[in-house]
């Protein structure tokens, strides 16, 4: 053995031991005496207390819940599933060119900006948006007389071919109707929400790119008769296909002043 | 001693790092700003997301980074006093790496990867953010590669000669790097650049963040351990001393490469996909890596008290007064000594599993970080900068008050920003929001307080800009700079240490063993039994 070396081993054995002590006693600690001795106060055998710990076994929550057995019923039939998506990635705007042009371009315009107040503008809407509610009309989840017979008459892949081809329109020309300033409790509904009212700030889930989801349009320069219409629809029940009633409960709190300043607001196409 | 034609190659590297850093600054005012009652209705929380990612990334990704590449080919050079191996290489990687800041810069700015900078999967921002910061890491792993094989040569020039600490320690942080970025690369290029490409639709959160864990405290040593090189190698010398114990030093540097990896999981305390025996291990495991910060504060003063008794000093604090504060290097030290003593002991709280609850996810987390990062290291930044500038640019600084001044105003607007933030984080105010409702009662007595951070804020920009100045002014200066020994000797110089003590070998093995240790199972599981993942959430 070299002079070297033997300087060396007593740290190869010494570091080796330390490291090696220090796991085994983050492990026993850990992994056996807390858990089984916190384990028996809640009335664990020591084996489930040691596999909780692990993470083999579900630690959360410590005492089982009832299971509730009532039938479910959800307001939308669509289900945000990875193949869903992958339907609407593959949707091909060529395709949905052909049906938007002759079935939806007469009231929400070639290129998705609508010919008449009551129509909203299409373009520049996400597909999920837009797929969302042309599959809520198709099965009944939304009604509307014009909008519901039309769905009914495309498959899962024409939709999502016709939201491909909406989405993929550039962005409104916008038209604001007025670009002043809307009023401070207008613009703190939109940017901030009313804490007070348990009211999200609009803008949390409406603007483009904005964390909400999936299925939440875009509203900037939309039509401002489209928005009250709507927002009155939540606010009555008449509308009911926004998953956990979040859009009704809202529109519910809104006075009508709000919903007019709001839509104003969002018509103008102030960002 | 000589910089051997690294000049260039520095201050190349000092010169984005200190850019990123005053533009982080700035923004780094606004946030504060908007989240204080003063500015509750300026910008939008899409600005404020927007802003935060940006003064993320610059800080923690940028700043960083780059500072540590050029510190490291400054050692090189210097502490070895040899040419630094592939200068080609370090100027590719240099130019890589600044075109991913680039890449990444503009798609935050753009508006299109508002995710912050720890990238929160299933939110997902344009893949060329992601890119850009994949160029960047890639262009430390050649940092690393160069400063591995430059202290390969020199052990092969001088053989059985310990290799000089500050060398040591910059190798430690490079094999450190190696493997702290071994998570966020597996997460980046398997997980969540597939995603934002559009080729996958969900992405495994728990899988994701817990490779992001284990990244996530290492990087922070990375970013650590040039303050503490400054602390060992340019302090003592600094004051007028010497170094109490070189051993010290090497095992305060091993000790960080063991134990700051397998310790991330305390970043997950409160999240479902892991046991709590083995979060339970990891927290034993951060216990661990206190020792080597008490281990240097121990050597450090001790240093310190060298230097002030062979100055005169007397008594049991006399020693104190007669060091030589009106040197930057050792007034740093002083005030970065102070906001570590805060932050570490903040810091305990962070990682003990019970006590973490409490201020998790609030404003106390944040406050943490600013502290101990912005505050202890980043002022060891200003300190290494201005004492290596006059031998990269070969001209003295004019005046030595503009640099105290602003060492102090860094010191006071930390403080003045960071002690109420904690404070809030103590009240529950949480963390990752644009904006709070100050006329709601609940949490209008917050206001002042965000408010006095807020003065913090413009404290620390006002040092800032006062830093960005003392350097222009230097390269200017007509004082030509005296070549003066860097590096502090040892009380006892070491003549042969123990191979354990000059490399990494027998340490990268036992790394390996912990982080088996401690990751094995908790990302096995994610295998064993897949866990339902989320679906991709863009941003862009």
């Amino acid at each position: 053995m070299t002079h070297e070396n033997a300087l060396d081993q007593p740290w190869r054995i010494w570091a080796s031991v330390a490291v090696g002590a220090i796991l085994f006693t983050g492990a026993l600690l850990g992994i056996v005496i807390i858990p089984v001795v916190q384990g028996r106060s809640a009335g664990l055998d020591a084996w489930s207390a040691i596999c909780r710990a692990v993470g083999i076994s579900a630690g959360s929550p410590a005492v089982p819940q009832p299971v509730n057995n009532s039938p479910p019923s959800p307001v939308s039939q669509v289900k945000w599933t990875p193949d869903l998506l992958q339907v609407l990635a593959r949707g091909d705007p060529k395709r949905g060119e052909t049906q938007a042009l002759e079935v939806c371009g007469p009231c929400h315009g070639n290129k998705g900006t609508s010919s008449d107040a009551q129509f909203p503008h299409m373009n520049g809407q996400s597909g999920a948006a837009i797929y969302k509610q042309l599959h809520d009309f198709r099965t009944g989840s939304r009604v509307n007389e014009q909008m519901t017979p039309i769905a009914q008459g495309f498959d899962e892949n024409a939709l999502a071919d016709v939201a491909a081809y909406f989405a993929g329109q550039p962005k409104r020309n916008p038209l604001p109707t007025t670009l002043a300033a809307p009023a401070a409790q207008i613009w703190k509904l939109i940017e901030l929400g009313d804490p007070a009212r348990a009211l999200p700030a609009c803008s949390a889930c409406h603007r483009d790119g904005s964390g909400g989801p999936i299925e939440t349009p875009v509203l900037y320069e939309q039509r401002y008769e489209y928005i009250v219409t709507q927002l009155k629809n939540y606010a009555s029940g008449a509308r009911r296909n926004d998953v956990y009633a979040r859009m009704r409960t809202i529109a519910a709190k809104l006075t009508p002043e709000e919903i007019e300043g709001v839509a104003r607001y969002y018509a103008s196409g102030l960002r | 001693m000589s910089v051997r034609n690294t000049e260039k190659l520095c201050l190349a590297h000092f010169w984005v790092a200190f850019a990123a850093f005053v533009i982080a600054a700035i923004l780094g005012v606004y946030q504060m700003w908007v989240r204080s009652p003063l500015g509750a209705k300026v910008g939008s929380p899409s600005l404020y997301f927007l802003s935060v990612t940006a003064h993320g990334t610059a800080m923690a990704y940028v700043l960083t980074t780059f500072f540590i590449m050029g510190f490291g080919y400054f050692v090189a050079v210097s502490a070895l006093d040899r040419p630094l191996p592939g200068r080609v290489w370090a100027w590719l990687a240099y130019w890589l790496a600044l075109v991913g800041v680039i890449t990444a810069t503009v798609t935050v700015l753009a508006g299109r990867a508002s995710v912050l900078f720890t990238f929160y999967p299933p939110l997902t921002g344009s893949p060329f953010y992601y890119i850009g910061l994949v160029l960047v890491v890639v262009g430390s792993w050649v940092w690393c590669g160069i400063m591995i094989a430059a202290m390969t040569a020199w052990k092969r020039e001088n053989p059985g000669v310990p290799v000089p600490l500050a060398m040591f320690a910059t190798v430690a942080n490079a094999v450190l790097w190696l493997w702290t970025t071994v998570g966020v690369a597996v997460e980046l290029l398997f997980q969540v650049i597939p995603s934002a490409f559009g080729w996958t639709q969900t992405v495994d959160v728990g899988f994701s963040r817990t490779l992001f864990s284990w990244t996530l405290h290492a990087i922070v040593y990375f970013w650590l351990i040039p303050a503490y090189i400054a602390f060992y190698t340019m302090v003592p010398r600094a004051a007028g001393g010497r170094l109490y114990s070189d051993t010290m030093g090497r095992l305060t540097f091993i000790l960080f490469l063991l134990y700051s990896l397998p310790v991330g999981m305390h970043h997950l305390f409160m999240d479902p996909e892991h046991g709590n025996g083995l979060k339970f291990i990891q927290m034993l495991l951060t216990v661990f890596v206190s020792v080597p910060t008490l281990l240097t504060i121990f050597t450090i003063t001790a240093s310190l008290e060298i230097a002030g008794r062979l100055r005169g000093g007397r008594g049991w604090f006399g020693w104190i007064a007669a060091l030589p504060w009106e040197r930057p290097m050792v007034l740093a030290v002083g005030l970065a000594f102070v906001m570590l003593g805060f932050g570490g002991f903040g810091g305990l709280i962070n990682m003990s599993y019970g006590m973490n609850a409490m201020i998790h996810n609030t404003s106390w987390v944040t406050a943490h970080f600013h502290l101990i990062f912005g505050g202890s290291v980043v002022i060891m930044y200003f300190a290494i900068a201005y004492q290596i500038w006059p031998q990269l640019t070969g001209r003295e600084h004019a005046s030595l008050r503009p640099l105290r001044l602003q060492l102090w105003l860094w010191f006071i607007g930390m403080m003045v920003m960071t002690l109420p933030w904690h404070y809030l984080g103590l009240q529950g105010q949480w963390r990752r929001v644009a904006n709070f409702d100050y006329t709601n009662p609940i949490i209008a007595s917050w206001g002042p307080w965000v408010v006095v951070s807020l003065i913090g804020g413009i404290i620390l920009l006002a040092s800032a800009l006062l830093f960005a100045r003392n350097l222009i002014v230097l390269h200017r200066s007509a004082a030509v700079a005296s070549i003066r020994p860097l590096f502090a000797l040892a009380v006892h110089p070491p003549e042969r240490v123990p191979a354990a003590l000059n490399g990494f070998g027998l340490w990268n093995a036992l790394v390996l063993i912990l982080m088996i240790g401690a990751y094995a199972y908790p990302i096995a599981q994610f295998f064993i039994t897949p866990s339902p993942s989320a679906m991709v959430h863009r941003m862009d």
